[in-house]
């Protein structure tokens, strides 16, 4: 039998496919709507805000694709920007930084481990878990930094907002590492146990993967990333406020689900969350540019969300009924 | 250099069901060992204790004479066990390498895994089957795409894969057609040669006589016989496994279907799979599809369900009736019993009562009168000689047979006139088929039509009025009467009565 290429064989063998439609569409509409968009600077300005739910969003994806999903990532992110802003504060060396920037690593690797051992070693369900810790990491920040304030050293600040290193945004080799690694990681035999877990816990155990391990790791890999996030956003924004993470979680899912992963884990990769985050902040200046009033904007942006989500459905049900 | 596995006095309780009482096992290289027993006599339990999947509350297991402990998979693989399983162990979203490969890929260099080697190697292991494919398989399908009988061939080719010396096929055969059979029994005979142990776990006699050298038989999880093929026949190894004889022999008393009115004409049915199907079916007949699995069988039942959608005529007592859904199939007094139970049939962790009354909920009106609905559950229960601890109870605490018989159930609740059967025997032991034969016989006495579609070809003969053998999406060949053999059945299933066009 020849293989054509149809709608179903690109979707199932490319999720990632109706998110780069949906990326270039958001492109198309947000450079009609602001012409200057692609110049170095107004690219980088944009980019520096994106990145940070970019690497969350590359953390939810791991998470999902293991079969599981993570609630608590906001929570890490408040927490990582309040360590950084208290500790730092406005006039600490560079040396001071990076050593909290590590240890900002080991806190949302830490909490990701917290949340990993209740899902993978004591078996409970992931959405009530990461629920319940997302107060606790919430609550955390708020004891470490009850009001905004404190921040960091401009000069690193600067540094994240300014570096164009050949004339392309930072963000762009972030991005360009992170699909490295995970072209990499994916083709290794963790790569290939975190699809059999998300694809089927059960059937990977009579395998002999280490589904535990398995479970385990995708929570650290997520709190990591969510650190990273809360760095990155710190940097971005030179201070600090406790309820900086709060509206990313859901951001974070919303951007893995519109990048094709499936929510029920096992198919799905990086490229096409990192697509959706992009596509998703790129929503939030269209609709700041078509000057919609700011007590539509929530209205405005869900329906396109929405609507973004319900798409592949919508063309599924039209193609059965044609059927 | 000859390995022995023994399995002493092992006993396995779930919560506070006994599966397994008093298990004993022996399997020694160069052996093929029938592990036979009804269902919930504790075969599977059995397979997962020496797997590893689930861990034994009391026993031994001795592997060449030294007391062994198999804790997890993993350590049932590193002694060389491997198992086929019958919930099948792959992962669908997973390609056919990556599942056969997984947890022992080749690697590159780099650390990442090799997929060129892992192509070719399983290349080289699909050709083990090569010919009873009905698709093109390639390494790079995922999983879920493949027919049940190919995702079985993926397992068996899995298990082989780890070279182990010992080999358990739970049910292996349960979905593989006749040819797909011989070639795995010609590759059992290779691995004994090679110096291989096989646990040969089925419900099937005649490919039991055909491959074993030794038995052992489980009832209610107790090993209750064990010894050498040669030295027992069929009745008494039946016999063995339900205590009560006389249950293996049927056979259907003549009908007087020929005077009934014509109930269901099909013309010219199609869909994707089918390519033009007609026959018509009277009042009170029992008529089979028979055939290859895949050829189109499931298709023709659920387009009849209004399930699939399709082109051409049904007609229901002359009444032209086209059915987009299964809820105006139902209206009609049509019923489906699927043949994947376990996904299609039945809500396993809701109570049995939930379940056979599900298609019937609408007849009890608002609010529930659960009291009659209770009753009537009950006497249905009654009448199909259910064996349950309670309606209360979940379905998941109910044996294979018995989960089947709330599947018939749930649908002869509703007193429909015609009975579409999906395989409604696979994997389901000896004692309840003989009580669901008695029980098709009867309900064609009482006037319902049925149509059944078997892969068990005994079945098939034995019971029906006529057969319809459906080949490549068409019917082939009607048999009946005296031209109802085993014999032509198979040789229409092959297509050889057209010259074997496969």
């Amino acid at each position: 039998m020849k293989k054509r290429v149809t709608w179903d064989f690109l979707m199932a063998r490319y999720p990632a496919f109706f998110p780069l439609i949906l990326l270039v569409l958001s492109i198309a509409i947000n450079l009609f709507l602001q012409p200057n968009m692609l110049d170095r600077e107004t690219l980088n300005s944009n980019m520096r805000v994106f990145l940070p739910l970019i690497l969350l969003a590359v953390g939810q994806a791991i998470v999902l694709l293991g079969g599981g999903i993570d609630i608590s990532v906001g929570g890490v992110v408040s927490i990582v920007n309040t360590i950084l802003a208290t500790r730092v504060g406005l006039d600490g060396s560079p040396e001071k930084m990076w050593q909290f920037v590590l240890i900002s690593l080991l806190a949302g690797a830490l909490a990701g481990a917290i949340n990993g051992f209740f899902i993978a070693y004591l078996r409970l369900q992931p959405i009530i878990t990461t629920y319940a810790t997302s107060f606790l990491y919430a609550g955390l920040a708020l004891f470490i930094l009850p009001n905004p304030g404190g921040g960091i050293p401009a000069d690193i600040s600067n540094l994240y907002r300014t570096s164009t290193p050949l004339g392309l945004p930072l963000a762009f080799y972030v991005i360009a590492i992170l699909l490295l690694i995970w072209v990499y990681v994916s083709s290794t035999r963790y790569g290939k146990y975190l699809f059999a877990v998300g694809g089927k816990a059960e059937a990977a155990y009579e395998t002999a993967v280490p589904v535990t391990l398995v479970q385990f790791g995708i929570y650290v890999i997520s709190g990591f990333m969510a650190a990273l996030a809360g760095i990155a956003i710190t940097m971005l924004s030179g201070s600090g406020n406790a309820e900086i993470g709060g509206q990313m979680t859901l951001n974070s899912i919303t951007a893995v689900v519109i990048g094709g992963n499936a929510f029920s884990g096992g198919i799905g990769g990086v490229a096409g969350p990192i697509m959706g985050a992009v596509t998703l902040s790129l929503i939030q200046n269209i609709i700041s540019f078509a000057r919609i009033n700011t007590w539509w904007e929530t209205l405005v942006k869900a329906t396109i969300i929405v609507v973004a989500l319900a798409a592949p459905g919508v063309i599924n049900l039209i193609r059965r009924r044609r059927a | 250099m000859a390995k022995s596995l023994s399995v002493r006095n092992i006993i396995k309780r779930y919560g506070g069901v006994v599966a397994l009482s008093d298990g004993n096992l022996d399997v020694r290289t160069k052996e093929v060992v029938a592990l036979i027993g009804a269902n919930g006599s504790g075969k599977s339990t059995m397979s997962k204790v020496i797997n590893g999947v689930v861990v034994l509350d009391g026993g031994q297991l001795l592997l060449d004479d030294k007391p062994v402990h198999i804790s997890s998979p993993q350590s049932a693989k590193n002694m060389g066990i491997a198992t086929v399983f019958q919930e099948l162990s792959l992962i669908p979203q997973m390609t056919v390498a990556e599942n056969i490969w997984l947890t022992r890929e080749p690697m590159t260099a780099f650390g990442t895994v090799n997929r060129k080697a892992i192509k070719d190697k399983t290349e080289q292991l699909l050709s083990l089957f090569r010919g009873t494919y009905k698709t093109d398989l390639h390494p790079d399908d995922p999983v879920a795409s493949l027919p049940p009988d190919e995702k079985q061939i993926i397992e068996i080719l899995k298990a082989i894969n780890l070279d182990p010396w010992m080999v358990i096929l739970d049910e292996a055969t349960a979905s593989l057609d006749g040819r797909q059979v011989q070639r795995l029994f010609e590759l059992i005979g290779d691995w004994k040669e090679a110096g291989k142990a096989v646990v040969f776990v089925s419900h099937r006699m005649e490919e039991i006589f055909r491959i074993a050298d030794k038995y052992s038989v489980l009832r209610n999880g107790k090993t209750v016989g064990a010894g050498k093929m040669k030295d027992i026949n069929e009745k008494e190894l039946v016999k063995l496994m339900i205590e009560k004889e006389s249950v293996f022999t049927f056979t259907r008393g003549e009908t007087k279907a020929n005077e009934k009115p014509i109930y269901l004409e099909i013309k010219d049915l199609r869909t994707d799979t089918l390519h033009g199907v007609s026959f018509r079916v009277r009042e009170g007949e029992l008529v089979g599809i028979g055939g290859l699995r895949g050829q189109g069988q499931r298709d023709l039942l659920l387009s009849l369900f209004g399930d699939v959608p399709y082109s051409g005529t049904v007609k229901i007592f002359g009444n032209e009736s086209k059915f987009k859904h299964p809820r105006e199939a139902m209206k009609k007094g049509v019923a489906l019993v699927p043949g994947d139970r376990a996904r299609e049939g039945l809500l396993y962790i809701r109570s049995i009562l939930e379940n056979l009354q599900l298609p019937s909920w609408a007849q009890y009106g608002f609010p529930l009168r659960i009291g009659k609905a209770k009753k009537d559950a009950e006497q249905a229960g009654a009448s199909l000689n259910l064996k349950m601890a309670g309606l209360g109870e979940p379905v998941s605490s109910l044996s294979g047979g018995n989960a089947q018989k709330v599947v018939l159930g749930k649908w002869l609740m509703r007193k429909p006139r015609l009975l579409l059967l999906d395989d409604p025997t696979k994997g389901v032991d000896v004692g309840t088929k003989a009580e669901f034969y008695a029980l098709l016989t009867q309900l064609c006495n009482e006037g319902k039509t049925i149509l059944f579609y078997s892969s068990t070809d005994e079945e098939l003969v034995g019971l029906c009025d006529r057969v319809l053998v459906v080949h490549d999406g068409i019917i082939r060949t009607e048999l009946s009467g005296a031209s109802l053999t085993k014999e032509n059945l198979i040789a229409a299933s092959l297509g050889t009565s057209k010259g074997g066009a496969l």
